[in-house]
């Protein structure tokens, strides 16, 4: 140690960029993160998750997005890009937790959110201290987002909200509330008259309950809204224009996060191989079935460097139907290549093990990634969905 | 090297010919009849330039590339054309690779010109041993065979592995055609009865294995081109087909269960274009350039030939007919999974590769 890192001097040498953050990962993330926060228990999480982000935000990299006006190192599309790569290859902690403070809030204030509320909130992003949830979906209202009926009724200065919120992604560890609302409930379409609200999450009225998942983790909550209250400054853009902001909350991502996410499972599938070597990859046939992956894993991995590229050069030309591909085909191949693993590595895999918490699919315990990489054909639009805007809106099938 | 030819307006071109000069009907014309069309459109190729891709300028070629060729081939999978390309890249690229002087100045002009056609052997056949100046042999199932004037044979001398460079009218020479479901190819049994071997016909690699490899490169990116262009328009096909059929009084087309099964195979497409365009850009000398083509081969032939068996599915009835087009596509396909390679073969030089990595 003792050495001092300036990654973001190296702006502009992309080689020289890319090194110093290799040697300030290699120097700062602990080799044994995986087991130490195995240990960890759902109640100090939240604590060890804020101190990583504060190790990245030492060196400009908390938000590596973000425009330098509200915090962020303000870098070149490339350069994100390359930030991510790195922190996948050197399989640095994830910061899950993070998904919507770190993305969806921005992209909706940075666009839609008065000065107020970018100053207000903003600053407790990239700080760490403020975690943020997304009251989207309802139990009637999953891909049918618009279908949502919790409802915002207007009272002098405030809102008052009532209904309900589920699979909300760390509701209990959360500050603030990304929350859709009706407002008016006599919209022509179902689209209309849904508002969108900063909902704190210490207002009176708010009832947050784990929901405990398939592994065992608890990650995400249902959020029962009993007459809150609302100020009306916490409305984000117009009343009744929730919808419209909300496709761009969803939109926003730019495909990193995807990126990411393959990035380390490629980094995973190379490391899978190492570790078998005296096991499976003796065994003929999970030796050909492992290698078949490497096909798929390139498409993908191709797909979307396409996509960022594009997105580069011109975020409003890029590829509209790139992103769709790209969902149908990540999760299920996610799916078929850790329950692969599930069989080759038999009986072991099975076997119960603390999860570490904060991680997505890449925990590299097989049953857990296994179990978790169902969150991407069911989150954010179910893959049925993806299917039918390919059918219809890309190939021009009729609507059934 | 033309660096400065758009690829894409390359790829146009041969759309452009090829949907005029050989439009579904007459691809499906010419699977219940196989006949003289087929040379003529050869001849339509050669006269465009088509059969000069890949060969060198000072040969009379255009000196373009891999990606160039697998260009061409996606085309010609489309088309289901039935053309022996095939030999002629490979040809080409084994003898832009590693044939003499004299060798490259005898055959490269006509490759070019399309005044020869050839066959290339695949890795499994038979390996003729020509230590003797008069050989005998039989190699069987040949692709493209039938009507090579240039035969491309793997050999061995002196404990070496060599190629034989003959002429098909050479004496002793026999070509017989064996049957094929996919009429779009050719495949034959080569017999060598007492044939002189001079030391024009011995193409001997200083790195045998280097150029098997560079060879399995690049039939890996021209198969797998052809089957990604295949595949494309065999799905294309057939969802125009469910916009226009109906059943139960609505067009299949917006039958959610039919519409996910072809949003499925479109998304796999897409991807599978993309893996076949990169491991055609990459430069053979590349480290990952011969690992992404096997890949490519070997994943998107099983998935075009998935895709064309649904195709016949989705149809229906008449996709189990002669009529409609589907079945051209799956015969073509599955001869792309078999050929230079079946899909084990392949993925246990991938694993090796993998592991070696």
């Amino acid at each position: 140690m003792g050495r001092t890192f300036d990654i973001l001097s190296r702006v502009g040498d992309e080689p020289a960029f890319r090194q110093e953050i290799r040697d300030w990962l290699a120097a700062t993330v602990p080799a044994d993160w995986r087991q130490r926060w195995q240990a960890v228990r759902e109640s100090e999480l939240k604590a060890i998750v804020v101190d990583w982000l504060e190790e990245r935000r030492k060196v400009g990299l908390a938000t590596p997005h973000w425009p330098r006006e509200w915090g962020g190192p303000g870098i070149p599309f490339a350069y994100q890009i390359i930030v991510y790569e790195e922190f996948a290859r050197a399989d640095a902690p994830e910061l899950d937790m993070y998904t919507i403070s770190l993305f969806h809030t921005p992209a909706t204030l940075f666009e839609h959110g008065t000065e107020e509320q970018k100053d207000r909130y903003l600053g407790g992003i990239t700080h760490g201290t403020d975690i943020w949830c997304q009251g989207f979906s309802e139990p009637g209202a999953g891909s049918d987002l618009a279908a949502l009926r919790t409802a915002a009724r207007r009272e002098d200065d405030h809102y008052v909200i009532n209904g309900q919120k589920i699979w909300s992604s760390a509701a209990m560890h959360a500050d603030y509330c990304l929350l859709l609302a009706r407002t008016d409930p006599n919209g022509k379409r179902k689209h209309d008259g849904i508002s969108y609200f900063i909902m704190d999450m210490k207002t009176p009225g708010i009832d947050v309950r784990p929901i405990p998942q398939i592994t065992g983790e608890s990650e995400f909550a249902e959020i029962f809204l009993d007459d809150v209250k609302i100020p009306v400054g916490n409305l984000i853009g117009a009343e009744g224009n929730g919808w419209q902001i909300a496709q761009s909350t969803l939109s926003t991502e730019r495909g990193l996060l995807i990126f990411g996410a393959v990035e380390r499972l490629a980094h995973s599938f190379e490391l899978d191989a190492r570790d078998a070597r005296d096991g499976w990859m003796r065994d003929v046939q999970f030796r050909r079935e492992y290698a078949a992956f490497h096909a798929e894993l390139q498409s993908l991995r191709l797909m979307i460097r396409k996509l960022l590229i594009e997105l580069e050069a011109n975020p409003d030309k890029a590829s509209p139907t790139l992103p769709t591909y790209i969902k149908l085909i990540w999760g299920p191949f996610l799916q078929r290549y850790t329950e692969f693993l599930l069989r080759a590595e038999g009986i072991d895999a099975l076997k119960w093990q603390p999860s570490i918490p904060g991680t997505g699919h890449s925990s590299r315990l097989r049953m857990n990634d296994f179990l978790k990489s169902y969150g991407w054909t069911i989150a954010g639009g179910s893959n049925e969905i993806m299917r039918n805007i390919i059918s219809e809106r890309i190939l021009g099938l009729p609507r059934g | 090297m033309s660096d400065d030819i758009d690829l894409g307006v390359l790829a146009e071109s041969f759309a452009e010919m090829l949907g005029a000069e050989w439009p579904r009907e007459k691809a499906v014309a010419y699977a219940r009849a196989p006949g003289p069309a087929a040379q003529t459109l050869w001849g339509e190729m050669a006269a465009l330039g088509w059969t000069a891709l890949t060969v060198p300028a000072e040969h009379g070629g255009l000196g373009l590339g891999t990606a160039a060729a697998a260009h061409l081939h996606s085309a010609l999978g489309t088309a289901a054309a039935p053309v022996p390309m095939l030999g002629t890249t490979l040809a080409a690229e084994l003898l832009v690779a590693a044939g003499s002087p004299a060798q490259q100045a005898e055959w490269l002009p006509r490759l070019a010109d399309g005044s020869v056609r050839a066959a290339v052997a695949q890795p499994t056949d038979a390996v003729i041993a020509a230590e003797n100046a008069v050989v005998s042999a039989t190699i069987p199932d040949m692709v493209d065979a039938p009507s090579a004037d240039l035969l491309c044979l793997r050999g061995t001398r002196g404990g070496c592995a060599c190629w034989l460079i003959l002429p098909r009218e050479a004496a002793g020479v026999s070509v017989e055609a064996t049957a094929l479901t996919d009429t779009t190819r050719t495949l034959g049994t080569v017999t060598l009865d007492g044939v002189a071997i001079t030391d024009a016909a011995i193409l001997l690699p200083d790195n045998a294995a280097g150029l098997a490899d560079r060879l399995l490169r690049a039939a890996a990116i021209a198969i797998a081109a052809d089957a990604i262009g295949g595949g494309e328009a065999a799905l294309a096909g057939t969802i125009d087909y469910m916009k226009t059929r109906e059943q139960f009084g609505r067009v299949i087309g917006s039958f959610q269960a039919l519409k996910h099964r072809v949003a499925d195979h479109q998304a796999a497409l897409v991807a599978a274009r993309g893996l076949v365009e990169h491991a055609a850009g990459l430069a053979p000398d590349d480290p990952r350039a011969l690992l992404d083509a096997l890949s490519a081969k070997q994943h998107v032939t099983r998935t075009v030939a998935e895709i064309a068996r649904d195709c016949i599915q989705l149809h229906g009835g008449v996709g189990f007919t002669a009529e409609f087009f589907p079945h051209i596509y799956l015969k073509r396909g599955k001869l792309n999974e078999a050929l230079w390679g079946t899909r084990t073969l392949l993925l246990d030089r991938i694993a090796d590769m993998l592991e070696a990595a």
